[in-house]
């Protein structure tokens, strides 16, 4: 990667907020220029993402590409040289996450035409949102890292508030106070790092090097990890995602389960692991502990939901577990797991949730009990339904199996019965899977039920594309793989082969 | 066609899966045709692959060894320190497998364009059995386990979505979803031994394993240990106790689905993943142990519940998981040539009776035995076949299944201890019974619905073909134990010296053992038709004669209720407690109670803003006080 494509780096957020604005001073009866202008920049950012991760050159020994920067704040109070900068560069996860924001986003703007009440408030709310995310996957200055961090998890309380369904206001609140709860941590966690290098700058690449006492590290990995951790749904602090989910739109839910929750699972690399690996070594069996207990308890929980979107909110608790299993691992192998295991869960998620909206939207209804042998009256939904359970209980093949493999052979390198009890999870979610599966789409069409129409055609396209990374991320996985490892390998100190 | 091309055996079929799977409304004839013709194909690479496996293009020049045909890296982290390559092998047991695959899929194909024709989903059913041969074919190429793994949960989705392929029924449903989990149950095994495999050696590779084994790189415990998980896999998909259940239950699906996934092919995987792994089961006696119990166990109790089902392909399914453990028993005995004999010449006859008795129902529409009777007279090839598919299935000399079964007894004889062979001689004198029974019930006697009998009629040339040419290999498939057979072949030695070079096996025909197994089969054959002749009411005396027997066989030991009632109560019954607690504790006690608390305190503390400066004026008092008396207190 080259300079200029750090500028690519900067549009990747600049786009959505410049976008955001741009639609504040657009007519709210402007529908068909609404479209226009989302469908065109869902379809540049979607370009964009592609193109950065295939740029990333993994073979370069340079692990932060593309960095551009410029001094906002430097020798004023507490701020030595280089004090707060605006500063964009990109490593292999990063690269892994942009691209995957990429393909939600352009999935998830397809599928929100639908909405007809206040449509542009939606958007605008929307890109903003997606706007924070990219930047929290660029930024390379704490300061700007947590201001896009906060960006990305504001917009969510009125999406969900305003659009939502059910107990919209419960579960948006809901969210909001525990989110903003644990970023008190991530702020304090921030400082504490800042304050312990004592250099007087927030640049990660100068925090990187710095040097941190055992101490302070094994003090604050813990406070990073759960401040991003219950952005990532981390057991017990998870209970904002089922709850949020079910109230949430059909895009917000697709980006939320699709993105947010990996945004906190890449503040743990990005703050805690990368800065501090002596804590995160220290700390990795409390993780490896969390996140297979949310495995499973994610996965026995979902086994009795009759709501299908509570059911994909406690799995994506129990797949988000895997994630923590994999990075408590330290070692490079269940890491890459880790990474993986966030892209693919947040393809699968978004294709989930994309579907669920499909059926809700129409039926006012997704209780599973209460449909069977869909497969004859929304066939298209049936098949993309099934992919999608299938990627989710990983079948080779598809994307899940690739990311569960690396954890699983990660876990069992140190952890033999944390490896046993993950490949475990895995049949409790072939069970709720297919229960669901043969229950809904399998047996006798219910008469109630034959009004219903296929999905429309941008769900159906959006639903192809996300399919399409499902395969390509099962059947052919070594682009992702190169460009994470390497970076797992080089940037972390400490960090096992 | 040389070995190193033995990759286009799985590339043919997938591309064709690919193409009809998506193209089959516009593909002429919904594509069926290219599938045919690809699974042709097949058959004749396969058979050029063999034919450069035993040197027969080369002068005969045969040398038995194993190649392991470099591949690509898949995945490749830290130059070598996770690799997963995707490579072909090829040995005696994998040119065994590729010819049972590729014959009985294309017979399957073939019978299924008149079988399956008018059906709703007609394409998708044929692009179903591209990937089905896709998967199965990877599985039994593969050089390493892991390939193998994916080719095995591919073979498990095929299996699932044909079992469920008329999905409208709720049966079916039903059994496509038990299918699945249960063997997921298995993989479950199986992904952890794999696991366990390559943490101490390092690879995936199979025969690298094997060396690091036999190297003495494993602890005996660990080995143990992940060989017995690796088997869980096997008992999955192979349908052993206990994890026998889904089998029966498959026959929901399509017929010609049954001959070729779950008689001949997929459920084989099983005996061949052992087969394999072989040479490392024999460093680890207690596994190679459970593998033979298992088997025995297997054998003996499918073999009773074939005696009393009275639908025509639960016969034949409980039949398969009693030959499978004959196949197992002799696995566990350390006899891989006896095991991987008799899945040849079963794969043949057995799919040969599943499409006889297809056959049976395209013509009466019907399937349980005391609903037929007398069809002899209406279908007369049908008939026959399939008189010759059970008499192969019994063990009556000389027709294939004798040879087979012939070698497992005598196994079970000189190697294993003598309850083991007189149990596993008794489940051969049961297949015996129960196959009487079945072509008795199904081919003689009187029509017992007569409605039915009227319109049955002979089956068209694509469904008599495929049974045609299957009865002639399941005669005389078993002379290929014979060493000048072999050597007629191009592989000297009769197939004792192709399939297991680790331990050549030569044959032995012992005219004393042989005749007894014959008479045993005999017997078993006499007493079923002393008991039946072909009259159903007899059925209904059995029943009268021991009903507390009859109810345990016909309610398969109960043990699907167990289980039932184990996913009821327990699994499910956890579900609904952790459910209920994360409700509950996590988040109304947790979340909405740290809310609640904290709103409590502020409901208590806004009292203290009164807006009354008499207040505020004594709060900075009793301040100032406090602060005196601190200060006099320190100083």
């Amino acid at each position: 990667m080259t300079e200029t494509d750090g500028y690519i780096l900067i549009a990747l957020f600049a786009l959505p907020l410049g976008v955001a604005l741009l639609l504040m001073l657009l007519p709210s009866r402007e529908r068909s220029a609404l479209m226009a202008i989302t469908g065109l920049s869902s379809l540049v950012l979607f370009g964009l993402s592609v193109y950065i991760f295939a740029r990333y050159d993994y073979t370069s020994t340079e692990q932060f590409q593309g960095v551009v920067a410029w001094t906002w704040l430097e020798n004023v109070g507490f701020l030595g040289e280089r004090g707060i900068q605006f500063k964009v560069g990109l490593d292999g996860i990063g690269s892994a996450m942009v691209l995957l924001t990429g393909i939600v986003i352009l999935a998830g703007t397809w599928v929100s035409w639908k909405i007809q009440r206040r449509t542009k408030d939606f958007f605008i709310l929307l890109y903003v949102l997606v706007g924070g995310v990219y930047g929290t996957f660029v930024m390379l200055d704490m300061f700007f890292f947590f201001l896009m961090y906060e960006t990305s998890l504001l917009p969510m309380y009125l999406l969900i508030a305003v659009w939502g369904s059910t107990r919209k206001q419960y579960g948006a609140m809901k969210l909001m106070m525990m989110l903003l709860a644990a970023s008190i941590l991530i702020f304090t966690g921030i400082f504490a790092i800042f304050t312990e290098a004592g250099v007087g700058t927030f640049d990660m690449e100068v925090l990187y090097a710095a040097e941190y006492s055992t101490t302070m590290q094994k003090i604050f990995f813990p406070m990073i990890a759960l401040g991003c951790g219950t952005l990532g749904g981390m057991f017990p602090f998870h209970s904002w995602s089922p709850d949020g989910h079910a109230a949430a739109p059909t895009a917000v839910s697709m980006l939320h389960a699709g993105v947010l929750m990996k945004v906190g699972a890449f503040g743990i690399i990005r703050l805690g692991i990368q800065v501090l690996p002596e804590g995160a070594v220290y700390w990795g069996p409390a993780l490896i502990t969390v996140g297979i207990v949310a495995a499973l308890y994610g996965a026995i929980s979902a086994l009795q939901q009759t709501d299908m979107k509570l059911m994909s909110g406690f799995s994506s608790v129990s797949h988000m577990g895997y994630v923590f299993v994999g990075l408590g691992t330290m070692n490079v192998i269940g890491m890459t797991g880790a990474v993986l295991q966030m892209f693919a869960h947040g393809i699968m998620t978004a294709l989930f949730f994309l579907l669920i909206g499909g059926i809700y939207d129409q039926a006012h209804n997704r209780d599973i009990t209460n449909f069977s042998g869909m497969a004859k009256q929304m066939p298209l939904w049936a098949i993309f339904f099934i992919i999608g359970s299938l990627a989710s209980l990983g079948l080779p093949g598809l994307s899940g199996f690739i990311a569960e493999l690396h954890i699983f052979v990660g876990a069992f390198r140190s952890y033999p019965v944390v490896g046993g009890l993950a490949i475990l999870t895995a049949a409790i979610t072939t069970t709720y899977l297919i229960r669901m599966g043969a229950q809904v789409f399998f047996g006798e069409l219910s008469p109630r039920w034959t009004g219903l129409k296929e999905l429309t055609w941008m769900e159906r396209a959006g639903a192809t594309v996300l399919v399409l990374s499902i395969l390509a991320l099962g059947l052919w996985p070594a682009p992702w793989i190169d460009r994470i490892a390497t970076t797992l390998a080089q940037t972390i100190p400490g960090v096992s082969l | 066609m040389p070995m190193d091309q033995a990759w286009l055996l799985i590339a043919v079929p997938a591309v064709t899966f690919v193409l009809v799977a998506l193209l089959n409304p516009v593909l002429p004839r919904r594509g069926d045709l290219i599938v045919v013709l690809a699974l042709a194909s097949v058959v004749l690479m396969g058979l050029g692959i063999i034919a450069d496996f035993t040197g027969y293009f080369r002068g005969g020049l045969f040398t038995p060894e194993g190649a392991n045909v470099f591949g690509f890296d898949w995945i490749n982290i830290g130059q070598g320190l996770f690799v997963i390559q995707f490579d072909t092998y090829v040995d005696g047991i994998t040119v065994v497998m590729i010819s049972v695959v590729s014959i009985v899929a294309l017979m399957v194909a073939v019978y299924s364009m008149s079988y399956m024709h008018g059906e709703p989903r007609y394409g998708w059913y044929f692009a179903l059995l591209s990937l089905f041969a896709t998967a199965m074919l990877a599985l039994v190429l593969s050089g390493n386990l892991l390939l193998l793994y994916f080719a095995w949960e591919g073979v498990g989705l095929a299996s699932f979505l044909l079992i469920g392929f008329y999905w409208e029924r709720q049966s079916a449903a039903e059994a496509a979803k038990k299918a699945f989990i249960t063997t997921r149950i298995g993989d479950v095994g199986l992904l952890i031994g794999i696991v366990l495999l390559w943490r101490q050696a390092g690879t995936f590779n199979i025969q690298e394993i094997i060396n690091f084994a036999e190297a003495g790189g494993f602890s005996n415990t660990y080995l143990t240990v992940a060989m017995l998980f690796l088997f869980a896999g096997a008992v999955g998909k192979s349908a052993q106790f206990p994890l026998h259940v889904w089998l029966p239950d498959a026959m929901e699906g399509p017929t010609p689905v049954s001959a070729l996934i779950h008689a001949a092919t997929m459920v084989v995987a099983g005996v061949y993943l052992v087969a394999r792994m072989m040479p490392v089961f024999d460093l680890v006696p207690v596994a190679r142990d459970y593998v033979l119990y298992t088997g025995l166990v297997t054998a003996v109790m499918a073999a009773t519940q074939g005696l009393v089902t009275s639908d025509i392909k639960r016969v034949l399914a409980f039949s398969t998981v009693s030959q499978l453990g004959f196949m197992f028993v002799a696995l566990g005995l350390g006899n891989v040539t006896a095991a991987m004999f008799h899945l040849f010449t079963h794969a043949f006859f057995k799919a040969l009776l599943f499409l006889g008795s297809g056959s049976v129902i395209h013509a009466t529409h019907h399937q349980e035995v005391d609903q037929l009777g007398g069809l002899r007279h209406k279908m007369p090839i049908t008939t026959a076949t399939f008189i010759i598919g059970s008499m192969a299935l019994a063990g009556v000399i000389p027709l294939a299944g004798f040879w087979s079964k012939d070698e497992i007894l005598h196994a079970a004889m000189t190697d294993g201890p003598l309850p083991v062979y007189l149990l596993l001689a008794g489940s051969a004198v049961l297949t015996a019974i129960y196959t009487t029974r079945l072509v008795l019930l199904t081919f003689f006697g009187e029509p017992k619905d007569h409605h039915a009998y009227e319109h049955a009629h002979e089956s068209p040339a694509l469904i008599t073909g495929p049974l045609v040419i299957l009865a002639t290999l399941a005669t005389v498939s078993g002379f290929v134990v014979f060493s000048s057979v072999g050597r007629m072949l191009g592989f000297p030695g009769g197939i004792g010296e192709v399939v297991f070079t680790h331990e050549p096996h030569a044959f032995v025909f012992d005219i004393v053992f042989a005749g007894t197994a014959v008479a045993s089969a005999l017997a078993g054959i006499g007493i079923g038709i002393a008991y039946w002749k072909g009259d159903a009411m007899r059925a209904v005396r059995a029943r009268q004669w021991a009903p507390e027997l009859h109810a345990l066989l016909v309610n398969r030991y109960y043990l699907d209720d167990l289980y039932q009632a184990v996913i009821d109560r327990v699994v499910l019954g956890l579900g609904n407690v952790v459910a209920l607690f994360d409700k509950r504790v996590v988040n109304e006690s947790g979340v909405d109670g740290g809310a609640q608390t904290v709103s409590w305190f502020g409901m208590r503390l806004k009292f203290l803003q009164t807006g009354r400066i008499p207040n505020y004026a004594l709060a900075m008092a009793v301040g100032v006080v406090v602060l005196a008396v601190m200060a006099l207190q320190s100083a």
